[in-house]
């Protein structure tokens, strides 16, 4: 493994861990959600009622298909520069 | 004689207890109220909860009447109300275009959820202007017809700035929760791997008005 492979290894990782810790963080949510309910009191009768608001929440399936793309790619950087490596 | 006093108290009594059970608000006897999308804020909530995933939604496209006779609400109330499937939103587009399919509610084919008031029962005061009941009706779902009961509270509010924000006219807030299983209309929930619980939670917040 030369310099370039532990290059690509290690951003794809980086790549990896990062959505995983945005996924968790933002609730582990399955789907990717551009609007979320929330609770709102009417004043008048004196319940709750829900109210969709715009918000991005980062989904599970978001989060394979980035990891999905980043080890596609890292594959073909892999090969790509091992190629090159054993050219030189 | 003691006995005659006595009968016609206990009458009396239960006279004003039966009377006491209806809204103590000025306004005519006869009442119909119509909901309808034109009052913002109508709604009804569905929530499903799994392992897996949890999911909320509503629907706010809803429409009917509710009639009664304010001297007799219990006897004399008659509802029916229509919630359009198109108007059920998840949050997520796909999921709402695959719960208005044909593997799941058929909106093409079964366009409308309807509940058709029978009758109600256990009416009880909480305030002048506030009753509770259960209630029983036919609900409608995926062109399957079940009776269900529920627990509902009705709120009367005359005209008053307040109010006229809202909608014009005296408005009757009805607020009742259910739960509906899915296989009671067909609706098989293994399709998506039972994403989706059997038991959907169920609640109701609409608000109808005797001047639109």
């Amino acid at each position: 493994m030369n310099k370039k492979q532990k290059y690509v290894l290690i951003i794809a990782l980086i790549l990896i861990i990062l959505t995983v810790i945005i996924w968790i963080s933002t609730g582990s949510e399955i789907f990717t959600k551009t609007q979320v309910l929330v609770e709102k009191k009417d004043e008048l009768f004196g319940w709750t009622e829900k109210q969709w608001i715009k918000k991005f929440v980062w989904g599970l399936d978001l989060t394979l298909s980035i990891d999905f793309v980043t080890i596609i790619a890292s594959t073909i950087f892999f090969f790509i520069f091992r190629r090159k490596n054993k050219r030189n | 004689m003691n006995n005659i006093f006595k009968f016609l108290s206990c009458l009396l009594i239960i006279n004003s207890l039966i009377s006491a059970q209806s809204f103590k608000v000025k306004a005519e006897d006869t009442q119909k109220f119509i909901f309808s999308e034109k009052i913002k804020d109508n709604q009804i909530t569905f929530s499903s909860s799994t392992p897996l995933e949890d999911v909320n939604g509503t629907a706010n496209s809803i429409s009917g009447t509710v009639n009664f006779n304010n001297s007799n609400f219990e006897k004399t109330i008659k509802s029916k109300l229509v919630v359009n499937v198109k108007s059920l939103n998840t949050g997520i587009e796909l999921r709402n275009h695959h719960l208005q399919s044909a593997n799941w509610l058929d909106v093409s084919k079964y366009p409308d959820i309807v509940f058709e008031l029978i009758s109600i029962s256990g009416l009880k005061q909480v305030a002048d202007n506030k009753l509770t009941f259960n209630a029983k009706g036919n609900f409608t779902l995926h062109g399957v017809t079940k009776e269900i009961d529920l627990d509902a509270e009705a709120i009367y509010l005359t005209e008053n700035d307040q109010t006229q924000k809202k909608a014009p006219g005296d408005l009757l807030g009805i607020s009742a929760k259910f739960k509906l299983n899915l296989s009671d209309y067909k609706i098989d929930n293994s399709l998506v791997g039972n994403r989706v619980a059997e038991k959907i939670d169920v609640k109701v917040t609409i608000v109808g008005s005797n001047k639109l």
